[in-house]
């Protein structure tokens, strides 16, 4: 694994690219398409040597433990979940927020740093079977809930 | 136990990053800005006095530590070291929100900074 510092000064520098050159400032959905695409890509990989995962919570739990801990080199502090089909995952130092600030300081950039990982976990779950919508809020950086809802009709 | 006065970092150009203090009793009676003018322009005259002592470190990239404390100091080249590596880098250098040209505005990097001081072995009020 290359050392995190490429990832974080990397996944900066794509936020500055998007923030510059988009037109209306809520309009995040090209780095939500890059996290799309690198999640379909690296679940592809990471899951190569596993065996089927039996129900859609084992997939969550994968994306808790395995996944985070590829990605961000540590697992998802706490999941919660309503049972149908809404999931909380809750990691209380995100890396991409943990250098900025703490606190409320810079709250209002925090989408700019965490549509990508919304991407990521949206991109992971559709190439297991899983198609949902990711959100994510933050009250105090640099900790992150992202929502995880399915559709009401999936399986 | 030393006591820690202040801290100047400047880049390259000779820009004030960031300056913070914790032990200074007596003020200059100039702005910041021009107080920070003239040190890093005193940076390669002055020598220490039996006062205090004034230490120096600069990396490869050409950021600038000057630190005063008491003259109780032996040498804080690893102090130095340990803040740029663990502070400055990691709170400034890789903080998206902090242009390296600028002054640096940023709570978290002047809390760690402070944590960092107030928690070395050396730090006495």
């Amino acid at each position: 694994m290359a050392d995190p510092v490429f990832f974080e000064l990397l996944h900066a520098q794509i936020v500055k690219y998007v923030e510059e050159r988009q037109t209306k400032d809520t309009d995040l959905s090209s780095l939500d398409t890059i996290g799309f695409t690198c999640g379909y890509k690296i679940i592809e990989r990471l899951t190569r040597d596993w065996p089927k995962f039996k129900d859609e919570l084992e997939i969550v739990k994968f994306i808790c433990t395995d996944f985070w801990m590829a990605v961000y080199g540590k697992q998802i502090d706490n999941l919660r979940t309503n049972n149908q089909g809404l999931y909380v995952l809750q990691d209380n130092m995100f890396r991409c927020l943990n250098k900025i600030a703490i606190g409320k300081e810079h709250l209002q950039v925090a989408p700019l740093y965490y549509t990508f990982t919304c991407g990521l976990v949206r991109g992971s779950l559709a190439n297991l079977g899983v198609h949902c919508v990711v959100n994510a809020e933050v009250q105090n950086m640099p900790s992150v809930k992202f929502h995880i809802q399915l559709p009401a009709d999936c399986p | 136990m030393v006591k820690i006065y202040n801290l100047y970092i400047f880049n390259n150009a000779g820009t004030l990053l960031h300056y913070a203090e914790w032990n200074r009793t007596k003020q200059s009676g100039i702005t910041r800005e021009h107080e920070a003018k003239l040190m890093y322009g005193m940076l390669f005259s002055i020598k220490s006095t039996n006062k205090y002592a004034l230490h120096f470190y600069e990396t490869p990239t050409g950021t600038k530590f000057v630190l005063n404390t008491d003259s109780t100091a032996g040498k804080m080249t690893e102090f130095l070291k340990n803040l740029n590596s663990q502070i400055f880098v990691e709170y400034a250098v890789k903080n998206p929100m902090v242009d390296l040209s600028q002054p640096i505005k940023n709570d978290l990097f002047s809390a760690k900074l402070d944590a960092f001081i107030k928690g070395s072995s050396l730090y006495v009020s």
